[in-house]
């Protein structure tokens, strides 16, 4: 059903583009980019791109992950903490991701880290932030059955308070998966010789429009697969609802 | 075994209990009865060290009782809330055995004959939510027998079951606690569950909380959800206790 619009969109462009409607020189036509990307897919370029983006960004995602599950946990369970931790938050989090891209520059040089520490930097508020107040919502009685079941605190936490969490953490951290990419690729872009975003810039640069649309889509590919295995993994963990 | 002495419980200025005193003896089964708002879950939450008593003490084994331990297990009205949705029923028991540190290989050894004794055996791995409210709460006294405690502090435990699972649990309850010889302090705002289950009812007065009247109940064991219903003294108890209920 999704895919009817997708497929009439496709098939009007070609027909503009063959109408001579839409210049080739930016808009290429379907049939010429399925083409271009089925060539750099088989010639391997592609997948070595797609590989260099893929582990930034999975760099980035289990960064931020750690860090934001950790610290959220830690202001969830601690109002006073967080309340001290609320300026810097709020200081820390409206600036750009791709601000950060000098100085990790300067940090990481050219290199996959170099990507990975920006896209760590988006990904980690929507973590912390949902974790925070999943971390809060928990209700109060399942800390009670582990302290009457002779629990410790540091057990109660792992037990009890973040497994209560995970289906809001989980959220957090799907959304902050389309955020890794988004990142990644700008970087790329950017600076970063590498991985999809630097595939792009290339491929505009001497002129193939084609490629260009061709990896364009293949990202949008790459971001629906990532989303829809975290949905999948997201409804396994959580089969008992 | 476990006392309450002028055990008062104020949040803020506004007093929920004052100065309650009592004690209950091994093996016995003690119901605390009242109106609503007379603090008797206070007074439960106060004797598990949950609540914070602002003065007198809650006593356990000649210790005072300053926060949970496990030879006093609780058991919610709200099972749901209870139970670790995520943890299937034989996980959920097995929580408490991973309190006590019992290693992974001798937990199921455990947790069979406490599932066979709640008639839970068949639906070991299934969700809580899978589960009937008396099946819940079924679960929630296995994993407090899993806890091997010496005493049994149930909160409404059936305050929210239909009538006829309430007389099942009921009539449960009463043999475990006799079988497992263990103490029981059972609050409800049912009179006549709490005639039909204690060895002794506690009525509370509300507003503040206080001890109204202490009744033993002397009905035979084991007892029976018609014939001790009928009995000429169970209904004595019955109109000696009803004027504390806010009539």
């Amino acid at each position: 059903m999704g895919a009817v619009l997708p497929v009439v969109v496709l098939a009007l462009w070609e027909m503009l583009s063959r109408a001579e409607v839409l210049s080739e020189d930016g808009f290429s036509r379907p049939s010429r980019f399925v083409v271009a990307g089925a060539k750099a897919l088989a010639d391997g370029t592609l997948l070595e791109q797609t590989a260099q983006t893929f582990a930034a960004a999975t760099e980035a995602l289990l960064i931020a992950a750690v860090a934001g599950i950790a610290i959220g946990a830690i202001l969830g369970l601690f109002k006073p903490l967080e309340r001290a931790a609320q300026l810097t938050i709020d200081a820390l989090r409206p600036i750009p991701s791709v601000a950060l891209i000098p100085l990790s520059l300067l940090l990481f040089g050219f290199s996959r880290n170099m990507s990975a520490a920006v896209a760590a930097f988006a990904c980690f508020w929507p973590i912390l932030l949902v974790t925070i107040s999943a971390v809060r919502g928990v209700d109060g009685r399942l800390i009670e059955v582990g302290r009457l079941l002779g629990f410790s605190f540091a057990r109660i936490i792992v037990k009890f308070a973040l497994p209560a969490a995970l289906p809001g953490i989980l959220v957090g951290i799907r959304v902050s998966a389309g955020i890794a990419i988004v990142v990644t690729v700008t970087t790329e872009i950017v600076t970063n010789p590498r991985g999809l975003g630097f595939a792009m810039t290339m491929a505009a640069q001497s002129l193939q429009a084609d490629l260009v649309w061709a990896t364009l889509m293949w990202v949008g590919v790459i971001g629906w697969l990532v989303n829809w295995s975290l949905e999948r993994l997201e409804r396994r963990w959580l089969r008992y609802r | 075994m476990l006392e309450a002495q002028s055990l008062s419980v104020a949040f803020g200025a506004q007093t929920i209990l004052r100065e309650v005193s009592f004690s209950v003896a091994e093996r016995e089964f003690v119901c605390l009865v009242g109106p609503s708002g007379c603090g008797k879950t206070t007074l439960l939450r106060a004797l598990a060290g949950l609540a914070p008593i602002s003065s007198g003490r809650a006593v356990f084994k000649e210790q005072e009782v300053r926060g949970p331990q496990t030879e006093l297990a609780v058991v919610f009205q709200d099972y749901g809330r209870a139970l670790l949705p995520w943890r299937t029923v034989a996980g959920n028991v097995a929580l408490a055995l991973e309190a006590r540190g019992i290693p992974r290989s001798e937990q199921s050894a455990r947790i069979a004959p406490l599932l066979e004794k709640m008639h839970l055996t068949q639906h070991a791995d299934k969700f809580p939510s899978q589960l009937s409210g008396g099946m819940q709460q079924r679960l929630q006294i296995a994993r407090c027998l899993a806890q091997e405690p010496q005493v049994l502090l149930m909160d409404e435990p059936f305050g929210s079951l239909d009538a006829i699972t309430r007389q099942e649990l009921q009539d449960e309850v009463a043999r475990l606690a006799k079988e497992e010889r263990r103490t029981v302090v059972f609050v409800t705002h049912d009179l006549e569950e709490a005639i039909y289950l204690g060895d002794r009812v506690i009525a509370l007065a509300a507003n503040p909380g206080r001890i109204a009247e202490i009744v033993d109940i002397e009905l035979a064991r084991p007892r029976n959800q018609l014939a001790t219903r009928e009995d000429p003294r169970f209904l004595q108890y019955r109109h000696r206790l009803y004027k504390h209920l806010g009539h």
